[in-house]
């Protein structure tokens, strides 16, 4: 049977139910994305506090900082979709933490690494995590057809990737101090 | 798997959950006196080409992408029944996804971008079997293969863009393209002897982004030498080919089409291009090239005989046969080029039509019907710039977006579908007009024109961004 397209035009997987259920699984994602930045902001807040060197502990603590704000964009983000935050994630994340900085003590005993440099380095791998969480809330919210979710995550993405290198290059800067010196960072 | 498909109301397409089109709008686009306009389908995702079946199926290719090509949406091949509304998938395609395609005897062909190999695929629509009838066409880069296009011969004719924006493999096409397709570089269709020009950029797949040298016809990192002759290929990248329906006797008709991603036949039989302007920005920039429509000449030669490819001008001319490096050519923005051919073949200009730098030319189609009215005349979707990225020229900033309507013999043109204020609709908060009109096709009953809309595109300075699902589909009727 013939039908007039033009007055009853077709919507592609953009009814109710399918909508609601791909944004559920999006506020998902964003709720691991929380855990992961509360473990990457509690790691960079004790890293920094362990460190001596003076540039390298400013440097941290600024990346800190902004691990708290990335932390609340996250937080931004589910809401902007209709969505609240995941409960009961701070602990989880600070649980985490505390678990990467034993595997840093204990990774960094078996490869010969002595002092605070094992907190740098297991920094980088959850910077690494956070950076992606990111980039990939980003990546939901074009495929989404949603700015208010990809667009602030882009700009976080891209502050991530800068302090990423930082830690990066205190990581291979301090690598050997740590390892054959068996100094502090 | 399934589609899900639903139908709505005028209402419903004026309040879309993609914030990014909250709107779609008939009332803030404009068509000549005569005729209308009607928003057919929402929620598509990338789409980038489609191709009508006699009976009147359309045939929607989804799945391409901006650059870097992220996020990937399944680059599927959808079947819309334009009498019962009814939408089915045909098959799903690999990364980089289709781009063209065309229906003969029971069975589509589709054009593929691919990875580091663009290919064309035969779907045997009783069974969706899926078979690839030409492949190893150089890919893995910037542009992408045409419509693939029947003509009055019988022959399948495309083409396929070059590999590198400007002539080099280049940073220019975004890190991910060096790092997924490291040896990637265009191919020329005939022998040809550089002038060891070469270009120096930063090289960002390394740890430090040091200095390197690319050289024309190399992968990313590659010298070139005076006096070096690199052998031209059957399958070069630039082309244009015919072959049989299954893929043999392969002939190579032109190249040095840098994106000749529309092709058309007009009634009495000629083949046309189109085809885009150099990027003025990066390493080696071109600024004021015209974009254009090509007559390719041998689409009318036996099939079998053409011994040389016609030559059109990539990657050393621009598209009014003006040199690179020109004077009237130097960019404002990126590094001026130098010549990279030492032995440029015949230029096989002048083109059939010449239009504004960074309007965009994609797919097109010509008019064969009366009811519909300007018969002959050739509808050209314009995608529209992506500047101010590709160029810093404020002129260009809404060039595009757009159908056109040309009277190739006359060069009278005018813009058929666009939207009440210039450029794409979101450009106008609160309109719900066209964004990026990829592909225009007439029904095959000759009543109506479908436009394709890939959606919404966000260009900045630095970088370019596209939303999903913010595709959709258009009818303009006679009245």
């Amino acid at each position: 049977m013939a039908t007039d397209l033009a007055a009853a035009p077709i919507l592609l997987e953009l009814d109710d139910a399918t909508w609601s259920k791909q944004i559920d699984r999006a506020a998902a994602w964003l709720g691991d994305a929380l855990t992961v930045q509360e473990k990457f902001r509690k790691l960079a807040e004790d890293t920094a506090a362990s460190l001596k060197e003076p540039h390298i502990k400013k440097y941290i603590q600024d990346i800190a900082r902004h691990a708290a704000a990335h932390e609340e964009l996250v937080r931004g983000l589910a809401r902007a979709i209709g969505r609240e935050p995941s409960g009961g994630r701070s602990l989880a994340g600070s649980v985490l933490a505390k678990g990467a900085e034993l595997v840093a003590d204990v990774v960094g005993l078996a490869g010969g690494a002595r002092g605070n440099w094992k907190d740098l380095r297991q920094l980088l791998l959850a910077s690494q995590d956070a950076m992606g969480a990111f980039a990939i809330a980003e990546q939901l919210g074009y495929a989404l057809g949603l700015p208010k979710l990809s667009d602030p995550a882009f700009r976080a993405a891209a502050e991530k990737t800068r302090d990423h290198l930082v830690i990066q290059e205190f990581v291979l800067e301090m690598a050997p101090a740590s390892i054959l010196l068996h100094q502090d960072a | 798997m399934a589609v899900i498909a639903t139908r709505t109301t005028r209402e419903g397409l004026r309040k879309l959950p993609t914030t990014a089109r909250p709107i779609l709008d008939a009332a803030d686009v404009l068509v000549p006196e005569g005729y209308a306009v009607e928003p057919v389908l929402a929620g598509l995702s990338f789409p980038c080409g489609m191709g009508f079946a006699d009976d009147g199926s359309l045939f929607l290719l989804e799945g391409g992408s901006t650059w870097p090509t992220r996020p990937y949406m399944p680059a599927r091949i959808l079947r819309l029944d334009t009498a019962s509304g009814g939408v089915s998938e045909v098959g799903v395609e690999v990364l980089g996804g289709p781009r063209g395609v065309s229906y003969r005897d029971g069975a589509i062909y589709v054009t593929v971008k691919g990875g580091y190999h663009a290919h064309v695929d035969k779907y045997d629509l009783k069974t969706n079997a899926r078979t690839t009838i030409v492949d190893g066409l150089p890919s893995g880069g910037w542009h992408e293969p045409s419509d693939p296009m029947f003509g009055p011969d019988g022959l399948l004719y495309f083409g396929n863009g070059s590999v590198s924006q400007n002539g080099v493999s280049l940073p220019q096409g975004f890190t991910v393209d060096l790092a997924k397709h490291p040896e990637a570089c265009d191919v020329p269709g005939q022998d040809v002897t550089l002038t060891g020009n070469n270009v120096w950029s930063r090289n960002p797949t390394t740890p430090f982004p040091f200095l390197t040298e690319t050289g024309p016809f190399k992968p990313f990192g590659q010298r070139a030498q005076k006096g070096e002759v690199i052998r031209g290929r059957l399958k070069c990248s630039s082309g244009l080919w015919r072959c049989h329906p299954d893929g043999s006797g392969l002939e190579l008709l032109a190249w040095g089409l840098r994106n000749p991603y529309g092709l058309a036949f007009s009634e009495a039989g000629e083949l046309y291009a189109t085809d885009n302007d150099y990027e003025e920005k990066g390493e080696r920039a071109i600024a004021e090239d015209p974009d254009r429509i090509w007559h390719i000449r041998n689409a009318k030669s036996a099939h079998g005989s053409v011994r040389t490819p016609d030559w059109y001008g990539f990657p050393d001319l621009c598209g009014d046969g003006v040199p690179a490096w020109d004077e009237t050519r130097r960019p404002r923005k990126g590094k001026p080029a130098e010549p990279l051919i030492a032995d440029r073949p015949a230029w096989a200009g002048p083109a059939a039509f010449l239009e504004k730098p960074h309007t965009c030319e994609c797919h097109m189609d010509f008019c064969r019907s009366d009811a519909f009215g300007h018969r002959g005349h050739v509808f050209l979707s314009q995608f529209g710039t992506y500047a101010p990225l590709n160029t810093p020229d404020p002129a260009a900033l809404d060039r595009g977006f757009c159908v056109k309507r040309i009277d190739l013999a006359t060069g009278e043109n005018e813009p058929f579908v666009r939207n009440r204020q210039p450029g794409p609709a979101s450009h106008h908060p609160g309109s719900g007009g066209i964004e990026r009109p990829v592909d225009c096709k007439f029904h095959p009953d000759g009543r109506s024109l479908y436009v394709l809309d890939f959606g919404v595109t966000v260009v900045a300075p630095t970088h370019v961004v596209a939303y999903a699902r913010t595709g959709a589909l258009w009818r303009v009727t006679k009245l």
